[in-house]
């Protein structure tokens, strides 16, 4: 039966759930030793456009501004792309590291990590519309509400740290990308803020609304011996029980979130690295920091999200905004964690929820083709993923010539959901829920482990 | 074109290597092997048999799977399995990971070529797992599909105790067990706990002190009546029913469409809970409305709206493939037909035959056919991959259709003032523009004066000040701003112009027909037709012929409300007993299936099922007779025995504690503290507010989308029930339903779950919903109590509705005298006053007290 009781966030609630990595003993494990112990995520919500960043085409920039003579032109029928006109890449893409990975001038730092990363050139998913296909890469599926990957992780990994969540997730892009649906409300995802000053709060109602610490401390006192009573009028309440722990633990939340979010006691160095402080990099370097924290503090799964991607027009002048914004934190993040002996058991996955054409959209009809943008395109898009038993400085898969679907290497992102569970030890194929009478799994009915990028 | 060139390349190599061959070494040393590498492990009877084929027999390929034979020997165009290899269609690849490597695409096609010489036997089908046929008679036996029964209420040893029929079969159990029922609870805490099941909050402090003044025992069924009576019961109970059909403002999770009529079906069923109508025609209008007879345009539109059961769930609007999305919206219809009314799970047979429960693919498509005869979307014309939900036009009566004349000309007055206004900024600022120019020429054409001759350095001209040009500018800035501004109000008053009204409904195709079971729930793979009809198992008799050019709904909606029916009545009687009791007696309460669970008092069920259908499907004449049992007036206090004997309280020897839903909560608290509106109903989408909406320019590549970004001022102080629901995170009309369990507007949660977060204690700790209503709480004690002890007495009948007791009167004194000493001074004597009293307000508002009923 669906627990209909659940405690979350901390210590007194997750005595049940506090585990290193997936027990060797839980019924879902795959019997491989675990390669990852956490994930981070980092989400770049709206379509980031793989051929200017990872896979030119020849063949579109040999057209750059002509039309595209394909059969596709008449079975496409987006708004803005009726004159079908080939769009270049907005800056080179070069081959870097030994390996020779091919990434944009756009993401320089990332190019220095090149043969930490591996790069998956061909990615698939379903839906061509942000929020069905942002529900699609967190949940598996878009046509019904199902729990979160984080969810499910944390559902079958439980928490390494019994005073923090097992799921953090900084900066959501809507509660698609971390409900819990059916699974125990201990499994959603906690959002966090990090705070743009001093009196911003990361979580929801963490302010005190006394006008003092010592008065809602008093208030607290009278509504927990209020509690106790009640409790031993009723002889004993579970719910009442875990209402009263709740309320300590929240009271001791106001404190401890704050200091958990406080970056002030990194050292210079480490800001630098993130660009905490830059003009563009302050915001995303302080939220991939805060990650790297939670990450190593023992948070299961932390997802960092940043919208923006959208570039439907003006390719040109926005997607170097956007890459200017996080391309020195990721990169950051990655070096961080290897420096600190994490990467090793650290996934790390960069993703949109899907890519963008290789033909240009111009929703106006009357802009210059250096002011068009690029459509949606779940076809074929690429990812990257690195660190805890993935192949480092391995390009895999390949899309066609013009970039629009996948020849190779075809990563659907059900198989993307059962290889990350894979490196954390468990098998997609047996880690279900019961829900009205069936047991649901995160790949649904389908995903395979792509064994390839496996190091 | 680059990507086919290495191809040509390798073409002929392989073949002629292997054109003298003989048929069978050729199968045997190039095409197996590659059917082995390439294909047996999602295509063979020993693992796999994806889309029903089998590649590791003759007769495997032959007969094909979901789309038919794979080789056509001989055929290389007609041949699927080569079309796959082949890669031209991206929805019809194989393997699907990645191409085959040239070579192996030509052994295969030579192969097809020299008519696919295959020594292989076996039989695929055979090979295959035998195939699961339903047995219905056998499905009969499971208690859920057995003809609901009357069982005589059974003999009791203390005839004395019990109140109502229902008290007899649970006493009986608890007598067998040696169990003795608890105590009954005080009037006090009988009175918040019916108040707050039957209204969604507590009683008032008179209410509370009429019904402990009356000894009385009809003083019970005097509050019980009163609660029934009250709007504020189909406010609560309709919400229960909303958590069955995925409710929600919006149309689909992944889209920001609004739901625009939505508001429609909700007030529809506040108002069927108030007027009690029978839980049968509630049923048949829900589902047939529209086919059914209707004596005036208020009867027809009310009929017509019902039908928005069908429409208002989760539903994906974006889909590019709208075959799939027509039975993905299908597949919602039936999960929610279901799940609301039969307590079945018909999910799972979209694809096969269900695994636990007597339901096959036949019973699924039988009444998928209906609703494929009455489709829930169309294209919507413009806007690329999205269609839109149908809305039917309403009748109106001769007084609604006046009424909206005038609104529709009052706000065509407003939008020509609106456009008046716009020509008049538009042809000041040529105006403006014009000067300006003018201006700017002479300045131009003025020759450079030196002034003096002797300095002839400091030439560099300094613009002259000039007032007239500034003043110009300026203007010319504003009245590009207001342009903007008013550019939008003109775009947003057309769009939402007032329109005849229309509500989300069901209408029947001009040529309703049975439809082809589609293998493994693809509409691509269409298989045999099947009769529309209703759940097999569960009839008592053969679907009756459904009239010519309907779509069956109606004959479907009779058989769902028939006295015949095992499934309905109990699947009711257990929910509505659930509400009241906490848990149902079939505990599974949305699930009577196979792995839900089995009633712990069958004979009851069916007495409960028996009684609602005798009583004419009343609702409240139901829920009337549960709550006037003595089971209900039970303490819900733990005793030792009942712990040990009964620790789950399977046999209802005491009452369950609930904690409240977020809606009572919130309802809580605004009645508490005096605020809660009266009147209420109608758009819960703050439309009207430019902010909240979007994209509503045509020209877009997204239809018009909302988000709630501000409410309408009365919201903050409505029931939440009338909020609107979003299905992308809370809105921001109410936080709360995010922090404490709401149902999610996409599932049908027939129980809500009851967990304990943190976030849900700073919730009651620091927001502004919890503080503000403590607040006012505070300020009208002071006003209408001078007396400290005469204020403490009304807050606890207020907020707890039962008095206060001696310790807590000691220990709320204290704590007001310490809050005194805490807060900053100097103060008002009346802030401060009003300052303490907050807190204590506070404290109790916050309290298990006030977010449990007992």
């Amino acid at each position: 039966m669906l627990q209909r009781t659940a405690c979350g966030f901390g210590a007194l609630a997750f005595q049940d759930l506090l585990r290193a990595a997936v027990a060797p003993t839980a019924p879902y494990t795959n019997g491989v030793a675990p390669k990852a112990k956490r994930v981070i995520f980092l989400f770049m919500q709206g379509g980031p456009s793989q051929i200017d960043l990872f896979d030119p085409k020849s063949f579109i920039n040999d057209r750059h501004g002509k039309g595209i003579d394909s059969p596709l032109r008449k079975e496409i029928t987006q708004v803005g792309t009726e004159k079908f006109l080939a769009l270049g890449t907005q800056a080179p893409v070069r081959p870097r590291g030994k390996s020779g990975m091919m990434i944009s001038d756009l993401l320089p730092h990332l190019a220095t990590v090149a043969d930490d990363i591996c790069l998956l050139r061909g990615m698939n998913a379903d839906n061509p519309q942000h929020a069905g296909a942002t529900q699609q890469f967190h949940t598996g599926t878009f046509t019904e509400v199902r729990p979160s990957m984080g969810s499910w992780i944390s559902y079958g990994l439980g928490t390494e740290n019994q005073n923090l969540p097992s799921f953090v997730t900084i900066h959501p892009q809507g509660i698609r990308t971390y409900d819990n649906s059916f699974l125990p409300a201990a499994h959603q995802g906690t959002s966090l803020t990090v705070p743009a000053s001093a009196q911003s709060l990361p979580i929801e109602n963490l302010g005190n609304a006394s006008e003092s610490a010592a008065i809602q401390r008093k208030r607290l006192d009278l509504i927990q011996r209020m509690n106790r009573q009640l409790k031993s009028d009723v002889v004993g309440d579970e719910s009442m029980e875990g209402m009263i722990k709740s309320m300590e633990l929240a009271f001791r939340m106001q404190t401890t979130t704050p200091e958990i979010v406080d970056l002030s006691k990194e050292s210079k160095a480490t800001l630098d690295l993130y660009g905490v402080g830059g003009k563009d990099t302050d915001k995303f370097g302080r939220a991939c920091l805060l990650a790297r924290k939670l990450s190593e503090s023992g948070v299961r799964f932390v997802q960092v999200s940043i919208g923006g991607w959208d570039h439907h027009g003006d390719i040109r002048g926005n997607l170097p905004k956007l890459c200017a914004q996080t391309d020195q934190p990721v990169a950051a993040l990655v070096k961080d964690l290897k420096s600190r002996g994490l990467l090793e058991d650290t996934l790390v996955i960069w993703s949109g929820e899907f890519g963008r054409t290789p033909w240009s959209q111009d929703l106006s009809g009357k802009s210059p083709i250096d002011k068009h943008g690029r459509e949606h395109q779940p076809e074929s898009f690429c990812s990257w993923m690195a660190g805890g038993g993935i192949k480092p400085g391995l390009t895999y898969g390949e899309s066609d010539e013009m970039g629009y679907r996948t020849v190779a290497g075809k990563v659907h992102v059900h198989d993307l959901h059962a290889t990350i569970l894979h490196l954390l030890g468990v098998d997609h194929l047996k880690l279900t829920a019961r829900h009205l009478g069936r047991d649901f799994r995160l790949t649904d009915v389908y995903g395979d482990v792509v064994k390839e990028i496996l190091a | 074109m680059r990507r086919f060139r290495p191809i040509t390349a390798l073409f002929l190599a392989p073949l002629a290597l292997l054109a003298a061959g003989d048929d069978d070494l050729f199968f045997e040393s190039k095409v197996r092997p590659v059917l082995i590498k390439r294909c047996y492990e999602c295509h063979s009877t020993e693992k796999k048999t994806k889309g029903g084929l089998a590649l590791d027999t003759r007769d495997g390929w032959q007969h094909g799977g979901d789309n038919g034979p794979a080789i056509i020997p001989g055929d290389l165009t007609k041949s699927l399995i080569i079309k796959a290899v082949r890669y031209l269609d991206e929805d019809f690849a194989m393997p699907p990971k990645s191409r085959l490597p040239a070579d192996e695409v030509a052994i295969l096609e030579e192969w097809v070529k020299r008519g696919a010489p295959d020594p292989r036997t076996g039989d695929a089908t055979k090979a295959a797992k035998p195939k699961r046929t339903i047995d219905l008679e056998a499905g009969r036996q499971f208690w859920a599909f057995q003809p609901v029964a009357n069982p005589p209420a059974p003999a009791v040893k203390d005839i004395a105790w019990p109140k109502d029929a229902v008290d007899r079969f649970l006493l009986a159990k608890l007598e067998a067990k040696g169990l003795k029922p608890a105590t009954d609870a005080d009037r006090h805490t009988w009175i918040r706990r019916i108040s707050l099941d039957l209204t969604g909050f507590p009683a008032s402090a008179e209410e509370v002190v009429a019904f402990t003044n009356d000894n009385s025992d009809a003083a019970y069924a005097k509050v019980v009546d009163r609660l029934l009576a009250s709007p504020a019961f189909g406010e609560r109970w309709a919400r229960h029913w909303l958590d069955l059909t995925g409710y929600a403002d919006m149309i689909g999770t992944s889209n920001e469409v609004f739901a625009e009529h939505a508001w429609r079906y909700r007030d529809y069923l506040i108002q069927a809970f108030n007027q009690d109508k029978p839980f049968d025609q509630f049923i048949k209008e829900q589902l047939a409305g529209d086919l059914m007879p209707a004596s005036s345009p208020e009867q027809r539109a009310e009929q017509i709206i019902a039908t928005g059961f069908l429409q208002v769930g989760d539903l994906e609007i974006v889909n590019p493939d709208k075959a799939k999305m027509e039975t993905d919206h299908i597949d919602t219809q039936l999960i929610k037909i279901g799940g609301a009314f039969l307590g079945m799970t018909m999910g799972c047979a979209r694809c096969h035959d269900h695994k636990f429960d007597p339901v096959g693919l036949e019973d699924y498509y039988g009444m998928a056919g209906m609703l494929r005869s009455s489709p829930s979307s169309g294209k919507m014309v413009g806007f690329g991959v999205w269609s839109t939900i149908r809305s039917v036009t309403l009748p109106e009566s001769p007084t609604q259709f006046a009424e909206r004349q005038k609104a529709e000309a009052d706000h065509a007055a407003k939008l020509a003032a609106m456009k008046a206004e716009q020509v008049k900024l538009t042809e000041e600022n040529k105006a403006v523009v014009t000067k300006l120019a003018a201006l700017e020429k002479a300045a131009q054409a003025k020759p450079a004066t030196p002034v003096d001759k002797a300095t002839p350095i400091a030439a560099a001209p300094t613009p002259k000040p000039s007032p007239e040009k500034d003043a110009l500018t300026k203007r010319r800035d504003e009245i590009a701003a207001l342009l903007k501004t008013k550019g939008s109000e003109i775009q947003h008053a057309e769009f939402f112009k007032s329109k005849a009204p229309k509500a989300f409904a069901m209408q029947d195709d001009a040529k309703p027909a049975d439809m082809p079971i589609y293998v493994r729930g693809n509409p691509y793979a269409p298989a045999s037709v099947v009769p529309r009809g209703a759940l097999r198992v569960a009839s008592w008799d053969k679907f009756p012929a459904i009239p010519a050019g309907q779509s069956g709904r109606l004959q479907l909606a009779e058989w769902i409300a028939d006295r015949r029916n095992p499934l309905t009545a109990r699947v009711t009687v257990n929910r509505l007993w659930q509400k009241l009791f906490g848990e149902g007696l079939v505990r599974s309460v949305d699930y009577f299936g196979e792995r839900g669970e089995r009633p712990s008092h069958p004979e009851l069920l069916d007495h409960l099922a028996t009684r609602f259908m005798a009583d004419g499907w009343s609702q409240k004449r139901f829920l009337r007779g549960l709550v006037l049992s003595h089971a209900y007036r039970l303490s819900s206090a733990n005793h030792t025995e009942g712990l040990s004997l009964d620790p789950e309280n399977r046999l209802f020897w005491r009452m369950n504690r609930q904690r409240l839903e977020a809606e009572a909560i919130r309802d809580s608290l605004l009645k508490v503290s005096g605020e809660l509106a009266t009147k209420s109903g109608g758009p819960s989408l703050a439309l009207e507010i430019i902010e909240n909406t979007g994209a509503l320019s045509a020209a877009g590549v997204n239809p018009p989308s909302y988000h709630h970004r501000k409410s309408r001022p009365s919201q903050e102080f409505e029931r939440t029930v009338y909020l609107p629901v979003m299905r992308n995170g809370p809105s921001s009309a109410d936080k709360i339903r995010s922090f404490f369990d709401f149902a999610d507007p996409a599932g049908i949660t027939g129980q809500r779950n009851q967990t304990v977060m943190p976030t849900q204690s700073l919730f009651l700790l620091n927001n502004d919903l919890v503080r503000k209503r403590a607040g006012s709480l505070a300020k009208q004690l002071i006003a209408a109590h001078a007396d400290e002890n005469a204020r403490l007495e009304a807050l606890w009948l207020r907020a707890w509705n039962r008095p206060i007791t001696g310790e807590e009167r000691t220990d709320a004194r204290s704590f007001l005298k310490e809050i005194t000493s805490l807060l900053k001074t100097p103060r008002a004597p009346d802030a401060l006053e009003a300052a303490r009293w907050q807190e204590l307000c506070h404290s109790l508002l916050a309290s298990n007290t006030f977010i449990y009923r007992l």
